[in-house]
C-alpha cells in the first residue's frame, strides 16, 4: 500500500515534469517573470544600498509572485484539459496532492538557486552564512508549494481565477515569510538570528503538509 | 457480483432537474444500455455511478456480495471513456498509459504486453512511438482512452456514448470489448443513442427526460 | 422562540444603552490616557467580537467537513460576514486611538499587524465565496479555506510580536497574571464583552434563519 503509493505520487511528479518540459512555456514564464522583478528592482534601486531587511523582504516577494504566476496553472491546465475528470476517475488524491507539491516545491527551489545568485550580483550584498541562507529557501519553497497547491486547488471551478490565489495565498504564508525574511536578513546581515525561526518554518511545513493532505480528501471526493 | 444500484436519484443543475427520482439497478457480468434522448441524463446518470457527481437526493451505492464499496474502491475500480474525458495531450500514448497504471497502483506494463494492448484496440505501436496524444485523431484518442480502461482492469465500466468518432471497426472493437469484459463478470454501463448498440446489451435503463 | 429572540434584542439594547451611560460618566480617565481611554470600550469588545466569530467560523467549517449540512455552512459564511465587520470596527477604532496616543494612525503593531491579517483572511474567505457558483463546493471549498487559514493563527500569535516593535497597551490579563485595572473600568469592560457576545449571537441567529427562510 505505502509502496503503491508512492509509485502513485511517483508517477505524477514525472508526469507534471514531462509535460512542463515539453511545453516549456510554464517555467520559462515563471523564470522570466522572477528576472524581470529582479532586474526592475535593481534597476530602479540605481545602485543604492538595500538595508539587509529590506532586500531579504523584496527577496522574497520576488519569490512569492514566482509561485503565484506558477502555481495558479497547477490545476487550471488540468481543468481546461479535461484531464482532471481522468484523474478523478482513475486515482487516489493524495498522490495527486504529493506529486503536484513536491513538483512545484521543487522547481521553486530550482529557481531560487537560479534568481538568488543573480540577485546578490546585482544588489552587491554579502552573504555571511550560505548554509543558513539554503535552508531557510528549502523550507521556505516547500511551505509555499505545498500550500499553493491545496489553494489552487481549491480555485477549480471558480469564475475568477488570476487575481484570486494572490489574495487566498498571503494570509496563509504570512507566517513562513516572516521568519524566512528574518533568516535572509541574518544571512545578508552578518548579524546572529535565532535558529528557532527555522525551526518554526519546518513545523510550519510539517504541519501544512498535514493539513492539505487531510482536506485534500475533502475537496475531492465528493460527500 | 457487483451490483449498482440507483435509488431514488435526483440532480438538478444551476435549478434544471436533470434526473428526478430515478431508480435502476445494473448487475455484473451483462452490459446494461443507458438510453434516452439527448439532454435526458446519460452522461451525469455515469458520472453519478463513477462518483464524479453526488445526487442532491437518493442514494448511488455499488455492491459486491453484499457489501458496500467504499469511495476508496470506487476511485480504484471503476474505469470510464467518456466525451469530456482527456488524457494528456503533451505525452505520448506510452508515456499516458504509464501514468495512469502507476497512479492507480497497478503494475507497469512490459513492451510486448504494451504492443499487445495497442494492436488489440487498434493503434499500431510503431506508428505513434514518439507521437504526442496532441497529435493523434479525435478516433484514435478514443481509441487509447479504451486501451487505458482495459489496462487498468477496472472491474465496473462506464462507456460515455463510446462509439461517438469512431469508425465502423472502431465502433466493433468496443462492442466486441465490452462483450468480453461482460463475459469476464464486470459490469459494463453503457449510454448510447445508437440503436444497434442498444440491441447489443443484456438489459437496459432508459432515461425519460425531464 | 420568536418571544425569546424578542427579549434576547431587549436585553441587548438595555445592556447596550447601560454601557452607553457607564462608560461616559462612570468610568474614571485613565493615567495617561485621559478620557480617550473611552474608546477602548469600544474597541476591545468589536476586537473580541471578530476573535469569536473567526473562531465559531472554523468550529462549524470542521463539523460541515465532517456531516455536510447547509445549516452549518450558513453558519460559518454568516459567522464570517458579521467577523469582517467587526474586525474592520476593530482596525478603525484601533487606528484612531493610535492616532491621538501615538501620533500615527498605522505603525504595523504586532497586534495591528495580526487584527490586519485577520481582515485578510475574512476577505480572502468571502472573495472566494463569492466566486464559486456551484452551492455545494463552494460550501467545500470555503470550509477548507477556513480551516486552512485557521492554521496559520498559532503561528501568526508566535511570530509577530517577535517580528513587530509593540507600542500596544499590554493585555487585560497580563503575563503576571494580576490584573491591573480600575475595577469600575474592568466590570464595565466585562460586560461590554458579554453585550458584543449577545449581539454577535443575536444577529448570527437572526441571519442564519433568513438564509435558512429563504431557501425553503
Amino acid at each position: 500500500m505505502q509502496v503503491s503509493l508512492y509509485r502513485a505520487v511517483e508517477a505524477v511528479f514525472r508526469k507534471e515534469a514531462l509535460i512542463s518540459l515539453r511545453s516549456r512555456a510554464s517555467w520559462l514564464v515563471v523564470l522570466m517573470f522572477a528576472l524581470t522583478t529582479l532586474s526592475c528592482v535593481s534597476l530602479l534601486m540605481q545602485g543604492d544600498v538595500l538595508s539587509p531587511r529590506l532586500a531579504a523582504a523584496m527577496l522574497w516577494v520576488i519569490l512569492f509572485f514566482s509561485l503565484l504566476s506558477g502555481a495558479g496553472r497547477g490545476f487550471a491546465d488540468e481543468e481546461q484539459e479535461g484531464t482532471l475528470m481522468a484523474l478523478s476517475v482513475y486515482g487516489s488524491p493524495q498522490a495527486v496532492l504529493f506529486g503536484k507539491g513536491i513538483f512545484m516545491a521543487v522547481l521553486l527551489f530550482a529557481l531560487s538557486l537560479l534568481i538568488v545568485p543573480v540577485y546578490l550580483v546585482l544588489m552587491d550584498i554579502p552573504v555571511f552564512s550560505v548554509l543558513l541562507l539554503f535552508a531557510a529557501l528549502l523550507a521556505g519553497t516547500y511551505g509555499m508549494a505545498m500550500a499553493g497547491t491545496l489553494l489552487s486547488a481549491l480555485m477549480v471551478g471558480a469564475k475568477a481565477q488570476n487575481g484570486l490565489l494572490a489574495i487566498l495565498m498571503l494570509p496563509v504564508l504570512l507566517p513562513i515569510l516572516l521568519p524566512a525574511i528574518v533568516l535572509t536578513a541574518g544571512c545578508f546581515s552578518g548579524e546572529a538570528v535565532r535558529i528557532s525561526y527555522l525551526v518554526g518554518m519546518l513545523l510550519y511545513d510539517g504541519i501544512m503538509t498535514l493539513a492539505a493532505s487531510l482536506l485534500f480528501d475533502f475537496l475531492w471526493y465528493e460527500d | 457480483m457487483i451490483r449498482l444500484t440507483f435509488s431514488g436519484v435526483t440532480k438538478c443543475f444551476d435549478g434544471r432537474t436533470i434526473i428526478r427520482n430515478f431508480s435502476a439497478e445494473a448487475l455484473s457480468g451483462q452490459i446494461t444500455a443507458v438510453t434516452g434522448i439527448n439532454g435526458s441524463g446519460k452522461s451525469t446518470l455515469l458520472k453519478l455511478a463513477a462518483g464524479l457527481l453526488l445526487p442532491d437526493t437518493g442514494s448511488v451505492i455499488v455492491r459486491e456480495d453484499g457489501s458496500v464499496w467504499r469511495k476508496n474502491d470506487r476511485c480504484r475500480r471503476v474505469g470510464m471513456v467518456a466525451p469530456d474525458m482527456h488524457v494528456y495531450s503533451e505525452l505520448t500514448a506510452r508515456e499516458n498509459l504509464d501514468f495512469f497504471l502507476g497512479f492507480r497502483y497497478n503494475v507497469p506494463l512490459s513492451d510486448r504486453q504494451y504492443d499487445e494492448l495497442m494492436s488489440r484496440v487498434g493503434l499500431q505501436p510503431d506508428a505513434i512511438l514518439k507521437k504526442r496524444v496532441r497529435n493523434f485523431s479525435t478516433g484514435m484518442e478514443k481509441r487509447l482512452h479504451l486501451a487505458i480502461l482495459l489496462a487498468s482492469g477496472a472491474d465496473v465500466w462506464l462507456l460515455d456514448e463510446p462509439g461517438a468518432h469512431l469508425d465502423r471497426a472502431g465502433r466493433c472493437l468496443v462492442q466486441r470489448e465490452a462483450r468480453r469484459a461482460a463475459e469476464e463478470g464486470k459490469l459494463v454501463l453503457w449510454a448510447t443513442n445508437d440503436a444497434e448498440e442498444e440491441a447489443e446489451a443484456d438489459a437496459s435503463i432508459a432515461l425519460s427526460g425531464r | 422562540m420568536k418571544s425569546c429572540e424578542k427579549g434576547l434584542w431587549l436585553f441587548i439594547l438595555l445592556l447596550t444603552a447601560g454601557l452607553f451611560y457607564a462608560v461616559f460618566f462612570f468610568v474614571p480617565p485613565a493615567e495617561g490616557l485621559g478620557s480617550l481611554v473611552r474608546i477602548a470600550f469600544f474597541h476591545i469588545p468589536v476586537a473580541w467580537g471578530s476573535v469569536i466569530a473567526f473562531l465559531v467560523g472554523a468550529w462549524y467549517a470542521l463539523r460541515y467537513l465532517r456531516r455536510p449540512g447547509k445549516r452549518f455552512d450558513a453558519i460559518s459564511a454568516e459567522s464570517a460576514r458579521l467577523g469582517l465587520i467587526f474586525v474592520v470596527l476593530a482596525t478603525l477604532s484601533g487606528a484612531v486611538f493610535s492616532k491621538l496616543t501615538w501620533g500615527a494612525y498605522w505603525n504595523w503593531d504586532p497586534r495591528q499587524t495580526t487584527i490586519f491579517v485577520l481582515l485578510l483572511i475574512y476577505a480572502a474567505y468571502l472573495t472566494l465565496r463569492s466566486v464559486i457558483t456551484d452551492e455545494r463546493r463552494r460550501a467545500r471549498v470555503s470550509a477548507i479555506y477556513a480551516l486552512f487559514s485557521f492554521l496559520t493563527v498559532p503561528f501568526l500569535i508566535f511570530i509577530i510580536p517577535r517580528f513587530y516593535f509593540s507600542l500596544h497597551p499590554s493585555p487585560v490579563l497580563n503575563g503576571s497574571g494580576s490584573i491591573e485595572m480600575d475595577p469600575v473600568m474592568l466590570r464595565v469592560l466585562l460586560l461590554s464583552l458579554l453585550d458584543v457576545t449577545l449581539i454577535y449571537i443575536a444577529l448570527l441567529g437572526h441571519r442564519v434563519k433568513e438564509v435558512h427562510h429563504h431557501e425553503t
